[in-house]
């Protein structure tokens, strides 16, 4: 494809997961279930532009990020409210609150489109993060492809357990087939279930997971060795990156 | 996890170390310098990073430097997926990890209404 590339890299980067950032790429730029690749490109431009935006760093700094009066410094012709979603979840996802999602759902963006949203900024995030730790320019955001969106909602999705609708599995059809890789149990936990309002934007999600951390099905093998470093050292990792980030799940 | 995996190998943890920057290795091999690299690439401020990768390289090499930025990269997804949708834990972690958050402290993270 050759949206990406680590040969840059002083580390060699495991073919599959230089394979999955890159089909992440792909994702970016063709059309999503709700935005065209123009949208989802511009919430990827907007997720990078969030680190330099002053407004963003005072609501950061501040005890009560809500309070803090403000505009963001937009990088792309995004709507004021979904500028508003990628930034604080790029910057401050520790503080999110229900009300603050429900201010964004006042604000017109629908939940499905919420969702996708969210998936766009935590690619954006996943694939920054890991060149930032290798020591890597960021990759180039690819061109947009063209393709129309296929606004597919899951007609079983159900409210109540998150603030986002979600997807049990006994509720999926067979158009929901692509989060075979997202639901590996029969009770797939809830941040597998979490983007499931929007079934291709899961399954992209966690067709990085299974590289970047662990492939599902060798995720309870909590005492084998699959990676250059031991289960434990990989959790102390995780932990400490959800303490620092200030999440509690 | 990180518990789990302690029990399954039957190697002694302090998880202290994943909420507590001074709580150091936590028992596990090369914790410290894991830490600091996961925290020098989430603060982002340059020389830090670039001290810990080269500490991290020459201690555990290239192949465990792409998998624990790997790592960093996952949970920097994850954490904001979970985040951002309002997912809460799953009643059964919910029960079988009561303790151990509110040991390390860990309900103080929950977002408020």
């Amino acid at each position: 494809m050759g949206l990406l590339s680590y040969d840059a890299a002083d580390v060699v980067v495991r073919e599959d997961l230089a394979a999955a950032h890159e089909r992440a790429w792909l994702r970016l730029a063709r059309a999503g279930t709700w935005f065209r690749a123009e949208r989802r490109l511009a919430i990827a431009a907007e997720t990078r532009a969030a680190r330099d935006c002053a407004y963003c760093a005072e609501c950061k700094a501040a005890l009560s990020p809500y309070a803090v009066e403000g505009s963001h410094r937009a990088a792309t012709d995004l709507p004021e409210n979904l500028v508003e979603v990628v930034h604080r979840v790029a910057t401050d996802p520790g503080r999110l609150t229900h009300a603050w999602f429900e201010r964004a759902r006042q604000s017109g963006i629908g939940d499905a489109e919420f969702v996708e949203t969210v998936g766009v900024t935590a690619t954006t995030i996943a694939v920054d993060m890991f060149c930032r730790a290798i020591g890597v320019a960021p990759h180039p955001l690819p061109e947009p492809e063209p393709g129309e969106p296929s606004r597919a909602r899951p007609a079983g999705a159900k409210s109540g357990t998150a603030w986002v609708p979600m997807l049990a599995p006994e509720d999926r059809t067979a158009a929901e087939a692509c989060l075979d890789n997202v639901y590996v149990s029969p009770d797939p936990t809830f941040v597998r279930r979490a983007l499931s309002l929007v079934p291709r934007e899961a399954s992209g999600l966690f067709d990085m997971v299974d590289a970047q951390y662990l492939p599902g099905r060798l995720i309870a093998d909590v005492a084998g060795r699959h990676r250059a470093i031991d289960r434990a050292q990989m959790e102390l990792i995780a932990g400490r990156v959800s303490a620092v980030n200030g999440c509690f799940y | 996890m990180l518990r789990a995996s302690a029990r399954a190998t039957g190697d002694a943890v302090d998880l202290n170390a994943i909420v507590d920057e001074e709580a150091g290795d936590g028992g596990i091999p090369h914790g410290s310098l894991l830490k600091a690299f996961a925290e020098a690439t989430l603060a982002d401020d340059g020389t830090p990073l670039t001290d810990v990768r080269k500490r991290l390289r020459n201690a555990l090499g290239d192949a465990a430097l792409v998998d624990a930025a790997a790592v960093i990269a996952n949970y920097s997804a994850l954490d904001r997926v979970a985040d951002a949708t309002g997912i809460p834990l799953e009643p059964a972690k919910e029960a079988g990890t009561a303790d151990l958050r509110a040991e390390l402290g860990i309900d103080a993270f929950r977002g408020s209404p």
